[in-house]
């Protein structure tokens, strides 16, 4: 048998990074995110969240091969921003935005167990 | 942090909950973000399932890989799986998945001696963990009386002088790996419609016309009030986003007879659970293991580091 582990559509291969960044050689404020070891759960929710980002010209993400387990994030933003600034940003408000339902479900979850 | 946030702030409400079923509402946020907990709760929350089978003896009628496979598709009690580690990266031990802090042994040894047929069940096997033991359906269901009187998952049945002898390792696992490590059975969610009935051009149809548009429909959205005979709506989530009654009501001549909005930010999920985590818990897993990948998506300091060096360089370059 000759099939890779399956563990490796989620384990990232020691000595690899799980980030790397690019910059764009031809556009200022442009880079390409590289994810080794994601899918579309990370890849669109980074998307839609920099969509909201007013300093963010374009976003998009892509899986380049179903079977190279990486995902590509590139983004192109105006001079008041960066990619890199963005992309950090991004990932900020998603982990708020994740807190806050936490325990906005916690409280439901006991408010409803009290409830019934 | 530099530059303003973002971030939504999302509400949930839950609808109904059971142990193995939960339906909520999720407002104010993204689809990407809602298609998110749903993949994460279906491949990445972690549970604890059979992955490794030793057979001593198997003289039934289901050859070892066989009994290996249904094995590691019964669902463990998996609310200590957060907390414990994946058997690849445990250095308590050698990855040989025996040690307590990335496995649980199960033994199962059973004969047939009697004439009748005897059912080798998920209650046959002894889990050296009490806080894992394969998942107890006729607790959890107490309304139908003994329907499965309780007797578990069958795994095999023998007939006389027929034996299964083996061990077993438990461990942890996500969905992604392999689909018995998944704790869901399913996770759906749907917008919210807005349904808008035109109140004047419906009152245009007699009250046979209205009845075979409401019949239109192939599920029960609408009805007819029967004190007033307007038309109303009676479950706007049983509506499947079909079109079917905006087709009838052009088909009769009566376009914009309705109109049907998706709210693109609510949704409402259903969270079917296998039994392995609460289903209130699998969500709380999620949102916790998704906020795990995002911290782990962060850029690492040397990378920021080397693009600041060349940033530098770059801003050297184009402002000389």
């Amino acid at each position: 048998m000759n099939a890779p582990d399956r563990y490796e559509r989620f384990v990232v291969p020691e000595g690899t990074k799980k980030v790397s960044y690019e910059r764009d050689t031809k556009i200022i404020n442009a880079a390409s995110f590289t994810i080794e070891r994601e899918d579309h759960t990370i890849g669109n929710i980074l998307r839609m969240q920099l969509h909201k980002d007013p300093n963010v010209l374009f976003a998009g993400y892509k899986l380049p091969h179903p079977l190279q387990y990486k995902i590509i994030i590139r983004i192109h933003t105006t001079s008041q921003s960066s990619p890199m600034q963005a992309y950090n940003q991004s990932i900020n408000d998603l982990d708020k935005e994740l807190d806050t339902l936490k325990s906005g479900f916690e409280a439901e979850l006991l408010k409803f167990s009290k409830d019934y | 942090m530099e530059g303003a946030s973002y971030a939504r702030m999302p509400r949930v409400k839950i609808r109904e909950l059971k142990d193995d079923y939960m339906k909520f509402e999720l407002r104010d946020t993204d689809a990407s973000v809602a298609n998110a907990l749903r993949r994460v709760m279906i491949s990445e929350v972690p549970t604890v399932a059979i992955d490794l089978v030793e057979i001593e003896v198997n003289s039934s009628v289901l050859n070892d890989e066989f009994i290996a496979h249904r094995l590691g598709l019964i669902p463990l009690t998996s609310e200590r799986a957060m907390g414990m580690r994946f058997s690849r990266d445990c250095d308590a031990c050698d990855g040989d998945g025996q040690c307590e802090y990335c496995s649980v042994e199960f033994h199962l040894r059973v004969k047939c001696m009697t004439d009748s047929t005897l059912d080798v069940t998920s209650k046959d096997l002894y889990s050296s963990d009490h806080t894992v033991v394969p998942v107890d359906f006729s607790a959890a269901d107490s309304s139908s009386v003994e329907t499965s009187d309780g007797r578990g998952i069958i795994i095999v049945k023998l007939r006389k002088g027929q034996e299964l002898r083996l061990r077993a390792i438990a461990r942890k696992g996500i969905g992604k790996d392999h689909a018995k490590w998944s704790p869901a059975a399913t996770v759906t969610f749907m917008y919210e419609p807005e349904i808008h009935i035109n109140e004047d051009l419906m009152e245009s149809l007699s009250l046979e016309e209205k009845k075979e548009w409401i019949d239109s429909s192939p599920t029960r959205v609408f009805d007819i009030d029967p004190v007033t005979q307007q038309v109303m709506v009676v479950d706007p989530e049983a509506y499947s986003y079909d079109d079917e009654v905006i087709k009838k009501a052009e088909a009769m001549g009566k376009p914009g007879l309705v109109e049907i909005n998706a709210k693109q930010d609510s949704f409402i999920f259903t969270v079917e659970s296998t039994g392995a985590v609460k289903a209130s818990q699998l969500l709380q897993n999620a949102i916790e293991i998704l906020k795990q990948k995002l911290d782990a998506v962060r850029l690492s300091e040397d990378t920021v580091e080397a693009d600041d060096q060349f940033g530098e360089l770059g801003a050297h370059m184009r402002g000389g």
